[in-house]
């Protein structure tokens, strides 16, 4: 799994062939931590159809402000260099499994 | 030897428990972090680290049962409880036990609960959602792993039939259903099934005795304005919490103590699911192939 940061977001997000998982995080976020997990089996689940990448907002606060990320976690799926969905807060294993098959239609 | 306790070696386990023992010992036992400043909980005591996986194959436990095992830990108090909780996990795992159907056998148990059947057994689309990943687990104890499709095909159909609810307590009931819609194999399946069942029984008991999420949401708004006034400063966490409600609002403090003491009894949930998982490794088949002691 990839982490992205302002410099190179562009390149790894934007321009993927492929659709991309965005995972919104930061270190002091006890959600997003039990949530890595989950991001990082679907990670090995999807690498055929989807890429997941890691942005931290602490680290990378001109990404938060550009994708007006107003509480994590925020997941956001871009598709051919748009975003094409988000969803925040707590998801269960099966939600974002749901949520990943209607926005990504992985197989 | 994947899935095999302590891959058949006594020397792996007396190495675990002498490490947990050495932490118990010391103090540096802990709830949570999982590993920090030397304090450790269940999993950072063995590996030395905050790497579940790392347990889970040093030890030959299933990754989604190590994954759990904080779980069950935390629903011990006080923490004597949950240190001996913690050792007699370890003591009690025998050596070569075959435990790659143990998480099935776990989920299966927990989705065979029958406050859950009750509920949705109201809707057929959420009960035939129930049985049929009720029968992929099984499927899978008994050796005939369905494959991806199986699991995805159940799954989008119990997420689909839990939206078709709208009442809170069996919308809750079809989460626990959708959460086991995987296979064992699957780090969070457990751990997620075994949380939404204690967050349904949680929410069954809270109903009996008339505790709403309005009166959760105007605890909360008189805490948090306390926050900002500084009132019943003197106090503190539950205690400040307590005092305010008593002398402002005294029929909601006798309902948020039964609240209090109905959370606390919530726990219960997770310390019979960590005996019920011992007693199922205790009596799981021993691989062949041992390491000679």
């Amino acid at each position: 799994m990839r982490h992205a940061t302002e410099q190179d977001f562009d390149e790894i997000v934007m321009k993927n062939d492929k659709p991309v998982l965005v995972d919104f995080w930061a270190p002091w976020c006890a959600p997003c931590k039990a949530l890595a997990p989950t991001l990082d089996e679907m990670a090995e689940e999807y690498a055929g159809e989807m890429e997941i990448v890691k942005v931290d907002i602490e680290a990378n606060p001109g990404l938060a402000e550009r994708f007006e990320v107003r509480g994590i976690p925020l997941l956001m799926i871009v598709k051919d260099g748009a975003e094409a969905a988000r969803t925040f807060g707590t998801l269960s294993r099966s939600r974002l499994d749901a949520f990943v098959d209607t926005h990504v239609g992985a197989q | 030897m994947a899935n095999i306790a302590f891959h058949g070696d006594p020397a792996v386990k007396a190495q675990a428990l002498e490490r947990l023992r050495r932490h118990i010992a010391a103090g540096s036992f802990v709830y949570f972090p999982a590993w920090e400043e030397g304090k450790a909980n269940v999993i950072g005591a063995v590996v030395e680290a905050d790497d579940t996986p790392a347990y889970a194959e040093q030890l030959g436990y299933p990754l989604a049962l190590a994954e759990t095992l904080p779980a069950f830990v935390n629903g011990f108090r006080p923490q004597a409880e949950a240190e001996r909780f913690a050792q007699a996990w370890l003591e009690r795992t025998p050596v070569g036990a075959d435990l790659s159907r143990i998480v099935s056998q776990l989920v299966l148990d927990l989705l065979a609960n029958p406050e859950l059947a009750a509920l949705t057994e109201r809707h057929p689309e959420v009960e035939d959602g129930r049985r049929a990943i009720m029968a992929l687990h099984q499927r899978a104890m008994d050796g005939d792993e369905p494959d991806r499709k199986a699991w995805k095909v159940a799954r989008m159909a119990a997420v689909a039939a839990t939206d078709k609810l709208s009442e809170t307590t069996e919308h809750r009931a079809g989460q626990v259903v959708e959460a086991a819609a995987w296979p064992g194999t699957m780090r969070t399946v457990l751990r997620d099934t075994l949380n939404g069942l204690g967050t349904l029984e949680l929410h069954l008991a809270l109903s009996r005795i008339g505790w709403t999420e309005e009166d959760e949401s105007r605890v909360f708004h008189i805490r948090e304005k306390a926050e900002t006034d500084g009132y019943k400063a003197e106090f503190s966490g539950l205690d400040r919490v307590l005092a305010i409600l008593d002398a402002d609002h005294s029929a909601l403090a006798d309902q948020f103590r039964l609240r209090v003491e109905l959370v606390e009894k919530s726990s219960a949930r997770y310390r019979a699911a960590g005996w019920k998982a011992l007693e199922m490794m205790e009596n799981a088949p021993l691989a062949t192939a041992q390491v000679p002691a």
